[in-house]
């Protein structure tokens, strides 16, 4: 009996090591901020198309006399929580806001003041957010992920005026950070959950299972983008095709990125895939945010958890 | 396209940025990383959580009370309570484009210029406001949602009569109305048997009515619902003595 105890202890000790070993190499092992420099430009750029979004009707949704009124918002978040907007009595406070908002996502996307300024875009968008959560979508949903990831780590190292300025006063050159390695390593997470959450969220639904729903996407008149819709009414065929390669592409993405040899191939053919995947749903803006999920892992050389 | 490794893996990197990437420096101390760890295992459980919690399916009781006392509190200010259960497409009437309809109900209207530009008449008096009218991209994606939202919602008895109730009042002045009856449409989806101009003549179906008016006084609004005909008529059929 102690015999053999002892020896499950001597077989599980490598394995606890081992785990323990990946995790810290995983998250902990200083890693290049360059990545994650990308990641910023590409967020920022993207979040001032979503903030754009909200500028023709900011008045008329969020203004003192707005169809959204804040007490009604809090009625409608079940779970609680608020926004800097709940405290915006009047027109020219919400415009505060909303313009302090988009002066954050410029500054991020120049990466002036870096640090501080993702973690304002993250808080700011945040409560736009949660000021109008019937308005928001996946691209938003997604793109306060990658905001906060970006608040995590150094990502104004690389590409910015922060480092320009550094440079210029003879500071040294920024060196690998476990910080980028902690925030490169939850985008990667997030993109592999999001991409699986996605693929079981289908899977409940037939038209995923007959091969049709590319139709049914093709026929929402939020696709201009892509007419396909005369190509899949002529072939059954190029229509399940289309649909099963949308769930194999899904799947394959959230498995793909956590083995080391597939992980460069299914990120890069997330750069294609996404976007399309986007215009097809009608989502295009969403359809380049889970790009910028994907780029961290086509440049990089992550550790294997 | 540049490839950049990070220092774990052998130094692979192009020559060109070689001398930019210095060697490693050291990880943080025992203690900040023990502080991490267990941060990022806690949050790793929330993201679980709240993927579990937040799909279309519903959530056992077990979890949805973990995630609401647990994570909920701090994962909700920060718009990171989600589901991320894009299905895309079920293929079924909710999946279609919503559109939301707002006409007056009485005369008692004065001439108004609609601040919306894609629904701008020519004249100065509008019969009906159709959201998102003529917006593209993003900006109508946001108002098919907040359609979409109300035909959703019409069913919870928690939410069912806020978000007709706020946007009929909001739109009290834009027609110059203080009675006003509301209505969220849907654009069926085509079936692939359909012909382009089937498909392009096809009706808008009525999924949500309501009345909104201003009764006694300034501040109290009441909304009427309208049933859909299926809930007030019998849908028995009659029994047949065989």
């Amino acid at each position: 009996m102690m015999s053999t105890h002892l020896a499950l202890q001597a077989t599980q000790l490598p394995r606890s090591a081992g785990i323990d070993a990946s995790w810290m190499q995983f998250w902990f092992t200083p890693a290049d901020s360059r990545p994650l420099a990308m990641v910023r430009v590409l967020s920022a750029s993207v979040a001032l198309l979503l903030w754009w979004s909200y500028l023709a009707d900011l008045q008329v949704w969020l203004g003192p006399e707005g169809v959204l009124p804040t007490e009604m918002v809090a009625q409608w978040r079940l779970n609680g929580g608020f926004s800097l907007f709940d405290f915006a009595r009047s027109a020219v406070a919400v415009w505060v806001l909303f313009g302090i908002t988009g002066v954050c996502f410029l500054l991020l996307m120049c990466g002036l003041c870096t640090s501080l300024v993702a973690l304002l875009a993250a808080v700011f968008w945040a409560s736009l957010m949660l000021a109008a959560p019937m308005l928001a979508g996946p691209a938003d949903d997604c793109l306060a992920v990658l905001l906060w990831c970006l608040a995590i780590g150094p990502a104004g190292n690389f590409f910015s005026i922060d480092r320009w300025l550094s440079l210029r006063g003879g500071q040294p050159i920024a060196m690998p950070s476990w910080r980028a390695s902690i925030a490169l390593g939850l985008i990667q997470v997030h993109a592999s959950v999001i991409s699986g959450a996605m693929f079981l969220a289908q899977l409940k639904g037939d038209v995923w299972w007959d091969g049709s729903a590319a139709w049914w996407l093709a026929v929402r008149s939020e696709s201009p983008l892509m007419n396909v819709q005369g190509a899949l009414a002529q072939s059954d065929y190029l229509m399940n095709a289309v649909t099963h390669s949308i769930t194999l592409f899904e799947i394959l993405f959230a498995i793909g990125l956590w083995i080391t040899p597939l992980r460069p191939i299914v990120a890069t053919a997330g750069l294609l895939a996404w976007p399309l995947i986007g215009i097809l749903a009608g989502e295009p803006l969403w359809g380049l945010t889970m790009v910028i999920f994907a780029v961290p892992s086509c440049l990089t050389r992550p550790t294997s958890a | 396209m540049a490839r950049f490794s990070t220092p774990q893996t052998p130094p692979g990197v192009s020559p060109d940025l070689a001398t930019e990437s210095p060697a490693p420096q050291g990880r943080p101390s025992e203690l900040i990383r023990a502080a991490i760890t267990a941060a990022l295992a806690i949050y790793l459980i929330g993201l679980v959580l709240t993927v579990m919690s937040n799909s279309g399916s519903g959530s056992s009781a077990l979890l949805r009370t973990i995630k609401g006392r647990l994570f909920s509190p701090w994962m909700g200010p920060m718009w990171l309570d989600l589901g991320f259960d894009y299905r895309l497409t079920y293929g079924q009437a909710e999946d279609a484009d919503h559109i939301i309809e707002v006409r007056p109900t009485l005369t008692s209207r004065v001439g108004k210029t609609f601040p919306l530009e894609a629904t701008h008449a020519s004249d100065t008096r509008l019969q009906e406001i159709r959201l998102p009218g003529a917006m593209t991209g993003e900006r109508k994606a946001r108002w098919q949602r907040l359609a979409k939202a109300i035909a959703i919602t019409a069913e919870d008895p928690d939410r069912d009569s806020l978000l007709p109730t706020s946007i009929g009042t909001g739109l009290f002045d834009d027609l110059g109305a203080t009675d006003v009856s509301l209505r969220v449409l849907r654009r069926p989806l085509a079936e692939r048997s359909q012909t382009a101009a089937d498909s392009s003549s096809v009706e808008l179906e009525e999924v949500y009515a309501a009345r909104v008016r201003r009764v006694g006084g300034q501040a109290a609004v009441q909304l009427i619902k309208s049933e859909a005909a299926g809930a007030v008529a019998p849908l028995i059929q009659p029994s047949r003595d065989k």
